[in-house]
């Protein structure tokens, strides 16, 4: 039940080890790039050329074909048949019954699922490849106050004990005759009696975290020393500016070709 | 300077160590609703309940990086919409600072508040409908809009009734607070959704987004659609559930 929460896979990869800065700025210019440059096959073509090449090199590429894949794959069964077939007027392609798919509507939801994918992809990429403490800790080193990596950090820490809590509550009020099946109202009858024990039972250990952490100089002003050191290079600096320079080059396109 | 002031305030150590707890209650009352299968997210408990408690600006932070941390951690699709979840947070903040999670309503305001919003948000979803589908975007004659689909008027204000009634009970402040997080939380994230999603959640939603694209409305409006009448029902029970547990608090926690 409680298996880590996070997506992270530990690879001895050229991906891994670069800041993790670095790949916050890969993909932003990726996303933006995607985003602002209208033509649907772009957005493919960026998955297929950039997304799936880069996570071979983090050599992660199976699980992020195989995660990407399963979470677009809803979307996109959705997507071609919501708007292929009701789009309100447009050329007819071919007919199931009374039913149409229209060519307006096709390539829009072209378009749609190659924006999915490529949100998807991008962000299973950075995930996949960066720890979430070394991410937290270089946005510290730039700025971002302590207290978000505490937060963060914490969350991803407690989640999964929290997961086993909650699956403990159903076990316990099901063996006290809280019925958790049968139709929706008793169904939705059950969901009070299982969050107000977890919510309760969390909220107690609050304090005690708290007096904790203030014993151990949370809040103490000065500089604090890390276990983990973050690589960083002049190369990697560089490397950012030039990906800002790329985003902002997109984004200038589009306010061009639109005028 | 207010703002800083306000903003300092809301965070004490305290508060600091709520925030990643209220994250992981958000993460697991979400499997306990997939352990009941209900058809509702509740994924914003945790969040609501930081705004009780804590205020605007810390259920802010908390909503957002709640969606951060689901989207690098479970679900990427979260990522984009962690401003409606910030959102939801500082609404909730706000009706916390106002005293409605600790005040009890009489059963026929909360009745009162189930019905007016049922029927205003029936109202608001048809005529943007219509005036989508209408190839000049006028918006209806409210009066002719009641007119032409009064038994619809009539069946969403009946359940909203009865929603207030059976549901809301004597939480009929912290009901409505949800019901209007909800429509806000609707109409912000609409935009999101078509853009990004082509205007679907890849969920059983979607069937609505299909009826209201059959019926003729564009794509952000079958998306504002399909929000407009989940969201509103899925934010009231989250802070129906947040009253509930504020009620039950021992009264140190609710110094604040």
């Amino acid at each position: 039940m409680s298996t880590a929460l996070t997506l992270y896979i530990d690879r001895n990869s050229r991906l891994h080890v670069l800041n993790p800065l670095t790949k916050v700025a890969l993909t932003a210019t990726l996303l933006t790039a995607g985003f602002a440059l209208p033509e649907g096959w772009i957005s493919y073509s960026i998955v297929l050329l950039i997304v799936v090449p880069l996570s071979a090199l983090g050599r992660v590429w199976r699980q992020l074909v195989k995660a990407t894949w399963k979470i677009v794959l809803p979307f996109a069964v959705s997507v071609f048949l919501i708007q292929g077939l009701f789009w309100g007027s447009g050329t007819p392609l071919f007919s199931i019954g009374s039913l149409s798919f229209k060519l307006e509507g096709i390539s829009f939801a072209f378009l749609s699922v190659g924006r999915i994918l490529l949100v998807v992809s991008v962000f299973m990429l950075f995930a996949l490849t960066t720890r979430p403490d070394t991410l937290m800790l270089a946005l510290t080193h730039i700025g971002l106050p302590g207290s978000f990596t505490y937060i963060v950090v914490t969350a991803i820490q407690i989640a999964p004990r929290f997961q086993a809590r909650a699956a403990t509550i159903v076990e316990a009020q099901r063996s006290r005759g809280l019925e958790t099946e049968g139709n929706i109202f008793r169904r939705a009858r059950a969901l009070l009696p299982l969050v107000m024990p977890l919510v309760l039972s969390s909220l107690v250990d609050v304090e005690e975290r708290a007096i904790a952490i203030e014993a151990r100089a949370f809040n103490s002003s000065q500089p604090k020393t890390s276990l983990i050191k973050i690589p960083d290079s002049r190369g990697e600096s560089i490397t950012r500016w030039m990906f800002l320079l790329l985003m902002a080059l997109a984004i200038g396109y589009r306010v061009i070709a639109k005028n | 300077m207010k703002l800083i002031e306000s903003i300092k305030k809301d965070f004490n150590t305290m508060t600091l160590v709520l925030i990643p707890v209220a994250i992981a209650i958000n993460i697991a009352v979400g499997q306990l609703v997939f352990v009941l299968k209900l058809p509702i997210y509740l994924d914003s408990i945790g969040t609501v309940l930081v705004g009780a408690l804590a205020g605007p600006w810390a259920a802010l932070v908390t909503g957002a990086l709640a969606n951060i941390i689901w989207g690098l951690t479970l679900a990427p699709t979260s990522m984009p919409f962690f401003y409606v979840a910030a959102v939801i947070g500082v609404m909730a903040g706000y009706a916390g600072r106002l005293g409605l999670f600790k005040r009890s309503s009489p059963r026929w305001l909360s009745v009162l508040v189930g019905g007016i919003f049922f029927f205003a948000l029936t109202l608001f979803i048809l005529s943007f409908v219509s005036a989508s589908r209408s190839p000049e975007g006028i918006i209806p004659n409210a009066v002719d809009l009641v007119r032409q689909y009064a038994l619809v008027f009539i069946l969403t204000t009946v359940v909203g009734l009865a929603v207030g009634y059976f549901l809301l009970m004597r939480a009929g402040y912290a009901g409505l607070a949800g019901l209007v997080t909800g429509l806000v939380a609707a109409v912000i994230s609409a935009p999101t959704a078509a853009i990004v999603f082509g205007g679907v959640t890849g969920a059983g939603t979607d069937l609505l987004v299909a009826a209201f694209r059959a019926s003729g409305a564009n794509i952000l409006a079958s998306t504002l659609a399909q929000g407009t009448v989940s969201d509103p029902f899925d934010k009231m029970v989250s802070f129906l559930i947040v009253w509930v547990i504020v009620q039950s608090l021992p009264a140190r926690f609710k110094i604040r």
